[in-house]
């Protein structure tokens, strides 16, 4: 059953031009100029109860706006959303009741508390019963490690383990959803590496849904069976991170070093992605040329010393599709 | 947009959330304990100026003749209590979240957003307010300050209540401001400054020149110290509780319509803008 449900969702933010210098102040005075930014433009999307997926793009491509709206706090421009049976920003507390949000940039703990009484607010915020309350604060501080510092206040706390008792914070009253807005941004790898575990964990022991939204293909690789990509607003691809793997990961690298410095390198079926003194790379197509055949055209050719082979990262493919688009048609926006 | 209209369920309306909120202030406040000694310190010292002050006014025969010397050193230490907790810009959280954008993980709670910053600004006045007792002993020892009877100060105390929701109201008023323009310290400098003048805490209004009372009942600021204090020093007579402090409540309504309006428009802002 699907408990999000986004349709033709369109944001457009409207902001007032400011001309520079006293000149532009005055005549903002008089006459306002607007510019619309298009934030979000016709995404949809369903996720089904359970589902863990990673919400994925650049800087500015939506994805924050996307959460927001899902939310409740901000309005769409038109399109329509619901979040477990509830239009969101209609009913934004009932919705409220329903999700936990972590946003990796900003703190939902109260800063001047200890992390404990943080934790106390919200469970009179959302009600939970003391029992179940205690409960979840040992099984997440337990995971999350969160016995140290519990009685620190938030302000004193690194950002690591801020991020921790956020997660924590989230998940207090049990959220059918919960949204993650880039919430391992700036970590180190130790909390990185728990949070990773929290996600996995709340989502199959307690089958909570999750939206991570993130720009590290890291956390997607770990996490995610299923990927939506979007860039300026639209998505761009929607499906297993394995599909996009296959249809995007098409070309290899090969690093080659080589014996002595050859004067020009020409290998039939190869590009020269760079070259730094001796180690040159060259990528190739995996579907029209084996590795073996690659390598043995190189040695028919040069000396060389060493050889090996890069397959393609998440990353590489990501950029991929940002650079060569939607006009690649193997991939669109599913209906 | 979307298909069938929803019935609107409100969530059931629970008190706990907010004395949460109350009581985590307090809690908050008090690890400013810095704060205890400089709040009485002060007051301590300014009501020993304005005594000064006065003195030497009646020393000179320059002093009204309204009021004793004593009724007047009376009034600017009650004035000087009241300010304790009246001087506390307690939505102020509204401005600084407003500002940096937090905003909007309250938004993200089951919550009355408004009710929120009611709870914790009352929750730093309450502790503030047990500042009172201290300054308060020091007000009746050192000071030698006037006691009313139980009726005048049980009048007192309701004006009092009064005078603070006025005040409670005003600045929530001026921190919605936030919502439209970020400089908004410009114009509390301003409140804050007419406050002084006009509300009655420095120089009682009855010194003021006629054509100035006017004016200066005009505007709320009168009702936040002015009225309170004059019920204490009686010049408000008994005859009178039923008329000032009525003109009190309408203040307050009239505020807290503003108040309402102001905060829809700015929310629907918020949430159409993206802050
Ligand atoms: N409140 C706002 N007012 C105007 N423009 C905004 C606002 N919020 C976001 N934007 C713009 O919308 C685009 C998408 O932003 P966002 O959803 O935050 O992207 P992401 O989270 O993917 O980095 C960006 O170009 C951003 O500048
Ligand atoms: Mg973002």
């Amino acid at each position: 059953m699907a408990i999000i449900e986004a349709a033709d969702l369109r944001k457009v933010f409207r902001r007032i031009v400011r001309r520079p210098g006293i000149g532009g102040a005055v005549r903002a005075l008089f006459s306002r100029e607007y510019e619309d930014k298009i934030a979000v433009d016709g995404v949809n999307f369903t996720l089904a109860e359970g589902e863990l997926v990673g919400y994925l793009g650049p800087n500015g491509a939506g994805k924050s706006t996307t959460i927001k709206i899902l939310t409740g706090i901000l309005v769409p421009t038109s399109g329509s959303v619901r979040v477990a049976g509830i239009v969101p920003y209609q009913r934004r507390q009932e919705n409220a009741e329903n999700i936990g949000v972590v946003f990796g940039q900003r703190s939902q703990l109260y800063w001047d508390l200890p992390l404990r009484e943080s934790f106390e607010l919200l469970r009179a915020i959302y009600d939970v019963p003391r029992n179940r309350y205690l409960e979840n604060l040992a099984h997440f501080s337990a995971i999350l490690d969160l016995e140290r510092f519990l009685d620190t206040p938030v302000r004193q706390l690194s950002l690591g383990e801020r991020m921790r008792g956020d997660f924590a914070a989230a998940m207090l009253h049990d959220p059918k959803i919960v949204y993650l807005d880039e919430p391992t941004i700036g970590l180190d790898v130790v909390a990185k590496e728990a949070i990773r575990e929290f996600i996995t964990r709340v989502n199959r022991e307690r089958g909570t849904t999750v939206i991570l939204t993130t720009h590290d293909l890291a956390d997607v690789e770990r996490l995610t069976p299923r990927v939506i990509l979007i860039d300026e607003g639209r998505v761009i691809f929607d499906g297993a991170l394995q599909r996009l793997r296959t249809e995007y990961g098409t070309h290899r690298t090969l690093v080659v070093t080589f014996a002595e410095a050859p004067t020009n390198i020409d290998v039939p079926g190869t590009e020269i992605e760079s070259r730094e003194g001796l180690v040159v790379r060259l990528r190739f197509d995996r579907r029209k040329l084996s590795a073996e055949a690659i390598i043995r055209r190189v040695m028919e050719r040069y000396p060389i010393s060493d050889v090996s082979i890069i397959e393609p990262d998440i990353d590489t493919i990501v950029r991929r599709i940002y650079v060569e688009g939607y006009q690649h048609g193997a991939v669109g926006a599913p209906s | 947009m979307t298909g069938a209209v929803e019935p609107r369920r409100r969530p059931r309306f629970r008190l706990e959330p907010y004395v949460e909120f109350a009581r985590t202030a307090m809690a908050r406040e008090a690890t400013y304990r810095f704060d205890v000694f400089t709040t009485i310190g002060s007051f301590v010292v300014r009501v020993y100026l304005l005594r000064m002050v006065w003195t030497a006014l009646y020393a000179h025969n320059a002093a009204p003749h309204e009021l004793s010397r004593r009724a007047i050193i009376t009034y600017s230490a009650v004035a000087l209590l009241m300010g304790i907790v009246m001087d506390i810009d307690q939505t102020r959280a509204l401005k600084d979240k407003l500002h940096d954008g937090s905003i909007a993980t309250d938004f993200l709670k089951p919550i009355i957003v408004p009710f929120y910053f009611f709870a914790d600004g009352t929750g730093e006045v309450l502790f503030h307010a047990v500042l009172l007792i201290p300054a308060t002993l020091i007000a009746l020892l050192i000071f030698h300050i006037i006691v009313p009877g139980p009726g005048v100060l049980a009048a007192f105390a309701l004006s009092f209540l009064l005078g603070y929701l006025v005040g409670f109201f005003l600045n929530f008023i001026l921190n919605c401001s936030a919502f439209w323009t970020l400089e908004i310290s410009a114009v509390q400098l301003i409140v804050t400054w007419l406050t002084d003048l006009f509300g009655g805490e420095l120089i009682p209004l009855i010194l003021f020149p006629a054509f100035l009372q006017n004016f200066i009942y005009a505007l709320p600021f009168a009702a936040m110290f002015s009225t309170p204090l004059l019920i204490y020093v009686g010049v408000i007579p008994p005859s009178r509780y039923f008329e000032v402090m009525g003109l009190q409540l309408v203040w307050i309504v009239g505020l807290a319509i503003v108040s309402t309006l102001m905060w829809r428009a700015g929310s629907r802002r918020i949430v159409v803008q993206g802050g």
